[in-house]
């Protein structure tokens, strides 16, 4: 038996993510009830996207890792751990050992939470259940068992919806969206910290009354959205550093530029394939949990994209791209190169606005702590990351840098999860950070209005009045 | 008279939502005998992105004075009323 598990194990790892996970998503896609046409469609899609993933990302982490190395050599300065973007962390998820079976994990969580009334979210953004199992390929990298990697993405999926239930009135309020919640852990990680910065600018005169106008932010700042004049400048600047003394000097930093250039725009167009082939999975997914969940009054999870044009955000998120730069070059201790992820910022600051009331200085400072403490995260967490990459069939260049990206690698939840599995073993970890779940969602309960306004609902009106 | 209608989609990333949205309302529209195409931007970018779109559909908050008609809708993520959200991207487009 041991010798025919341990063969299937090697069959499988051999084929890979672009072999694997097709046949997986068809089968998932049929058991939830897709046309065995789209399913099978579905799957054969999702293993192109990834080889279009894979093609850009080679091109991406080759010249990243080189002009990196170029500029620890030239200046000494230890920025070795490149950003490679959640595209990147993506693929890594949905194509590790965690991922394959995070779809039907993290509906099954979801329906036995509902139906044990513990959450009102019904998560059908199926997409983003890359986030569990990201969370979870870090716990398997961590402890080499798949085991722990699966519960850890069950976790991490009840952890999703605790956040949004707990920011489901803020958001539905300051964002105009009735019956929504957001379970998105790059989005939601933010709150707390949020939560906290506020109340520390509330005590301090003069700061506490200034707002910014997001309308002359978005025209002054307006080129920091633009990913590929962003990869392209970022390219040029990082190939300065690296090769001012190299041979052929101008050649070597043109070419890097518009090789991070492509990168911004290749990258993203890549990932829409994979989503465009998750789609029958994810409508199936959706009208299957639908029919199983109770018609009492439940929220809608989706995607924080739904968020992200809001002027606040952008605003915000502008100001935020050249912050974080400068964070990465002068913190003291951090190895984190950012690139591909700086896109990304709008999806990291846009919960906070409804605590904020849309207050865009506020957003940015709450953002710059973040992203402060994201930093030391991504550098505590590089090898994780990277070995996971590695283990999911990623070719990381030979003798090179490790990676990582903002989202998830900069967030506490899965730097809860890594760091706690690690001190205290696989079993007692997991178990600790069920309880700390636990004593939330029973806090959370007790003082439920309280909880609500402070992550940004509006105060409820006395009796009188209403 | 058959040049596909142009409808732009928009979200915040310009991947994720919008795709969904995007095969949609292709899906729809040719069963419906619309011939349509698609284009996907980011709410950021809606402004540079215009020329030659007839529709504008959103996840996310854009603004209203493009100039081409605008639907913001979360129907296709949620499938709640999406059936009415079709009718009137085909009633619109018929028109324009």
């Amino acid at each position: 038996m041991d010798v025919f598990l341990q063969s299937l194990k090697s069959f499988v790892d051999a084929l890979g993510p672009t072999i694997m996970l097709p046949i997986i998503i068809f089968f998932v896609a049929l058991i939830l009830g897709a046309k065995p046409g789209k399913a099978f469609r579905a799957g054969v899609t999702i293993g192109v996207a990834f080889i279009g993933i894979n093609l850009v990302i080679g091109l991406m982490w080759t010249s990243l890792s080189d002009v990196a190395q170029a500029i620890v050599t030239n200046t000494g300065i230890h920025r070795d751990v490149v950003d490679v973007g959640w595209p990147s962390a993506a693929a890594i998820a949905f194509g590790s050992s965690v991922g394959l079976w995070v779809i039907p994990i993290a509906i099954l969580v979801n329906l036995l939470m509902l139906g044990a009334r513990l959450t009102k979210t019904l998560n059908v953004d199926i997409w983003n259940f890359w986030h569990f199992a990201f969370i979870g390929s870090l716990v398997v990298a961590a402890t080499g068992n798949l085991v722990y990697g699966l519960i850890a993405a069950a976790i991490a999926a009840a952890l999703a919806l605790f956040l949004a239930d707990w920011t489901a009135k803020a958001v539905q309020h300051f964002y105009g969206l009735p019956g929504i919640s957001i379970p998105h852990l790059t989005s939601a990680p933010i709150v707390p910290i949020a939560i906290a910065v506020d109340w520390v600018i509330e005590k301090i005169p003069g700061l506490r009354d200034i707002d910014l106008d997001t309308e002359s932010i978005r025209k002054k700042w307006g080129v920091f959205g633009e990913p590929v004049v962003l990869g392209l400048i970022i390219g040029l600047i990082l190939g300065v550093i690296g090769y001012y003394n190299a041979e052929q000097p101008l050649v070597k930093i043109l070419s890097t530029g518009m090789n991070l250039a492509a990168v911004m725009l290749l990258l993203p167009r890549m990932v829409q394939i994979l989503m465009e082939g998750l789609i029958p999975v994810s409508e199936a997914a959706r009208e299957f949990m639908q029919k199983r969940a109770s018609d009492r009054e439940i929220d809608i999870g989706l995607d924080s994209a739904i968020l992200i044009g809001h002027p606040a955000a952008i605003a915000s998120a502008l100001v935020l791209v050249p912050i974080a730069i400068l964070l990465s070059v002068i913190l003291p201790g951090n190895r984190v190169i950012l690139f591909a992820d700086l896109a990304v910022i709008p999806f990291v600051v846009a919960m906070t606005a409804p605590l904020m009331r849309g207050n865009v200085l506020r957003m940015i400072i709450a953002g710059t702590v973040t992203l402060i403490i994201g930093f030391y995260i991504a550098t505590a967490m590089a090898p994780l990351f990277t070995s996971a990459a590695v283990s999911s069939g990623f070719a990381i260049p030979e003798g090179a840098v490790q990676v990582t990206s903002i989202a998830d690698g900069f967030m506490w939840p899965p730097a809860l999860f890594v760091g706690l599995v690690k001190v205290l073993g696989g079993i007692l970890g997991l178990a600790v950070i069920l309880l700390l779940l636990a004593v939330a969602m029973y806090f959370y309960k007790k003082h439920t209005t309280a909880w609500e306004v402070a992550a940004g609902a509006p105060k409820p009106e006395p009796e009188a009045a209403a | 008279m058959n040049k596909p209608k142009v409808v732009l989609v928009a979200c915040g990333t310009a991947i994720a939502t919008s795709t969904v949205v995007a095969k949609g309302i292709e899906e729809a529209m040719r069963e419906r005998g619309l011939s349509v195409t698609t284009r996907q931007c980011k709410a950021t970018e809606i402004r540079s992105r215009l020329s030659g779109v007839d529709l504008v559909v959103s996840t996310t908050p854009v603004p209203h004075d493009l100039g081409v008609p605008v639907i913001q809708t979360l129907a296709f993520l949620t499938g709640i009323g999406k059936e009415d959200v079709l009718n009137q991207i085909e009633q619109l487009l018929k028109e324009s």
